[in-house]
């Protein structure tokens, strides 16, 4: 068999949607199950869900917990950040892992090697146990860096970020589906005669099951890349094996991927917080049944059902007129939009109007996620997985931050802490003013004309490694996100951006 | 004239400040009842253990004051020191928003003579230090008086309950296998996967 450079002839593949000139789909048809893009955003997106109803799971049934296991308001804080801080370096390591392994063993051997963490919060009996339950928990929501590495491997420019937002939102997703399934299921287990203490044990087994069964299921089912899998793509000579130590150092020297690393943990790091305070609040302050507490939290993570996604599309749709520009301001826009709702949240003393508040809160932040990761995919493509790791794993530090400094202990009534979370919300999303690309531009400047998105991207390459060929996926990539300069520029910019390349 | 209008005006203000649902003040109630609660020496444990409980008007209150009682509910009530950072179990002055007494021991319609009754402590009962208070509830079945076996500073008589843990022997198995399981699939995948490519090479 023939090695020609990176391109695949041994049988040229059929695809059933459109592909680019790497074979990612340029369309995103969501009702469609065809291997391997489509196929792949569903198994993406229901793994992903599985992880956080597990690592949520305890929350909506935290005022069974908490008495059974006689917890005190500071071991929910703790254990509260143990859930999201385990995530934050296993983001990073996931993001290494999926640029060298692949995103399918990756993220089905982490789904694979929490869920015992799952099983064993039915026997867990002391503060500690259960801390260390829900920080082992935790582990399993780094498969979001997979998610999205897994769509920016599969789909184009036009449609990564919409690909991104309704894989990253529907996972997002099992964070409020599980304050409804938990008391539920609870619910009925107490029906069969069970005690509420034991009852809330049993019903653990619902989602470590739900976990074990999606990582099959991905193991089964899934493929890296359109053209195959990593092992198989390395071992036939069209996908060359990089060095962890390079790809690694591109990655935390990109200054872009820790602006937004900060970023995201004002969007999505926020998410989390509420997603583990939020029943408790309207429990404790209004007075609510388990059940409806549980219902309302979950309507704050069930809007990740539309806002994440939207967010994705509306960043895809700005950047067809306005480029990348467009992209950041957007994102700024919709993120300090989101502080400004959290601060009213913690204002409002009526049941109806904190509903419509969260409401609206959970959409401009869960918008601002989605937004985000139609950023990400083109701040760097030879270390995508661990700019995805930084990011996704900086997510997580905002989570842990906030929770500490806002929702630990007896300090701040949760009100209080709601009205200064959004305060910091604000003020930790003005450092997207600082991104800038050289062939793009930034919030405040325009784009410089001498660099081009080859240089760019190229420069994550040594002259030893293009002599050997292996940027030839980078080129490509680079050619195939000239589309985030925006049509005004493009209409004013020399006319062979239109035509295909030729490849040296 | 004017002084019936204030009188009308002043009670008005008053029914509103005590009779307004839900806005009765633990502060404003009597304590008229005395209660005791006997149960034997060290950790009482849930579902296993009995209180028995006896209360009754005290009887240097003039005659009359129980003229409204209607109905007694005997309650279980956590005590300070299993309140603390524990903000869902607080003690607020306004009846409707305390937390203190969440277990209903037993109901009785209130009788002259001293009551008594045997309660085995309940499954759902979580560990804790408690003591019992009993409510006197009128007609409108708003509170009007109670009892406690402790004293104002709720420091005496306490007594702890050591709750169930829930646990099973078959969850603990159920959850060490299913793990096990998880693991062992995870090798065989990787072991099926290498063996996939060693053939695929040969």
């Amino acid at each position: 068999m023939e090695v020609q450079g990176t391109v695949p002839e041994s049988h040229p593949p059929k695809f059933t949607l459109p592909v680019d000139t790497e074979h990612k789909a340029t369309e995103f048809r969501l009702f469609s199950v065809a291997a391997p893009h489509m196929r792949a955003f569903h198994l993406a997106w229901v793994s992903f869900f599985s992880c956080f109803v597990s690592t949520f799971a305890a929350p909506p049934l935290l005022p069974i917990i908490r008495d059974n296991l006689n917890l005190t308001s500071t071991d929910i804080g703790n254990a509260g950040i143990a859930a999201v801080s385990g995530a934050v370096f296993a983001r990073l390591a996931m993001g290494t892992a999926c640029d060298l392994f692949g995103p399918r063993l990756a993220s089905a051997s982490l789904i694979l090697l929490t869920t015992p963490a799952v099983y064993f919060t039915s026997i867990a009996s002391s503060p500690v146990s259960f801390l260390l339950v829900r920080f082992f928990t935790g582990f399993s929501i780094a498969t979001f860096v997979s998610t999205q590495f897994w769509m920016s491997s599969m789909f184009s420019a036009p449609v990564v970020g919409t690909a991104n937002g309704v894989a990253g939102g529907w996972g997002n997703l099992g964070g409020g589906a599980t304050q409804l399934i938990m008391p539920i299921v609870f619910g009925l287990i107490r029906h069969t005669g069970a005690d509420n203490f034991t009852a809330w044990r049993i019903a653990f087994f619902i989602p470590a099951l739900f976990q074990t069964l999606s990582a099959f299921a991905v193991l089964i089912f899934g493929q890296d890349l359109p053209d195959g899998n990593f092992r198989g793509l390395q071992k036939s000579g069209d996908k060359p094996k990089d060095k962890f130590s390079l790809v690694f150092y591109h990655g935390i020297t990109n200054y872009r991927g820790w602006i937004l690393a900060l970023t995201y943990g004002y969007c999505f790091g926020v998410e989390l917080a509420v997603d583990n305070i939020i029943a408790e609040y309207f429990y404790d302050r209004f007075n609510l049944k388990l059940h409806t507490a549980g219902m309302i939290a979950a309507s704050f993570g069930l809007a990740n059902v539309i806002s994440r996604p939207g967010g994705g599309i509306i960043s895809d749709v700005v950047a067809k007129r306005f480029g990348m520009r467009g992209r950041l301001w957007t994102l700024w826009v919709v993120q300090t939009l989101g502080g400004v709702f959290c601060i009213i949240l913690g204002q409002v003393g009526s049941l109806s109007a904190s509903i419509a508040v969260m409401i609206a809160f959970s959409l401009f932040v869960q918008a601002a996620c989605g937004l985000t990761f139609g950023v990400v995919p083109f701040i760097s493509r030879r270390s995508l997985g661990v700019i995805s790791g930084m990011t996704g794993g900086g997510g997580n530090v905002g989570a842990v931050l906030t929770q500490l400094i806002f929702f630990k202990g007896s300090k701040y009534s949760k009100e209080t802490g709601i009205t200064l979370m959004g305060v910091m919300i604000i003020c930790c999303t003005l450092p997207i003013c600082l991104i800038y690309f050289p062939q793009w531009g930034g919030m405040f400047c325009g784009p410089s004309d001498k660099q081009t998105e080859e240089d760019y991207y190229m420069s994550e390459w040594s002259s030893t490694e293009k002599e050997k060929g292996l940027h030839h996926a980078s080129l490509k990539f680079a050619d195939n996100s000239r589309s985030e300069k925006g049509r005004r520029v493009k209409a004013a910019a020399l006319p062979t951006d239109e035509s295909s390349p030729t490849q040296v | 004239m004017a002084a019936r209008g204030l009188l009308l005006a002043s009670f008005l203000l008053f029914s509103c400040f005590a009779e307004t649902y839900g806005m009765i003040s633990f502060s404003s109630l009597p304590r008229t009842l005395v209660v005791t609660a006997s149960h034997r020496q060290g950790l009482l444990k849930a579902d296993e253990d009995k209180i028995t409980v006896i209360w009754g008007l005290n009887q240097s209150f003039p005659a009359g004051t129980d003229s409204a009682y209607t109905t007694i509910k005997v309650k279980l009530c956590y005590a300070p020191i299993s309140q603390v950072d524990r903000a869902w179990r607080k003690t607020v002055d306004h009846l409707s928003k305390d937390k203190t007494c969440q277990f209903k021991i037993v109901s009785r319609p209130y009788s002259n003579t001293n009551q008594t009754f045997q309660w085995t402590i309940e499954r759902d009962v979580p560990t804790a230090t408690y003591f019992v208070r009993a409510y006197a509830f009128n007609a409108e079945d708003h509170e009007v008086a109670y009892g406690q076996n402790t004293d104002a500073k709720k420091t005496t008589n306490l007594f702890e309950i050591q709750a169930i843990t829930g646990r099973h022997v078959s969850l603990d198995i159920a959850s060490v296998c299913f793990s096990a399981f998880s693991i062992v699939a995870l090798m065989g995948f990787f072991f099926a996967e290498k063996r996939k490519g060693r053939k695929a090479q040969q």
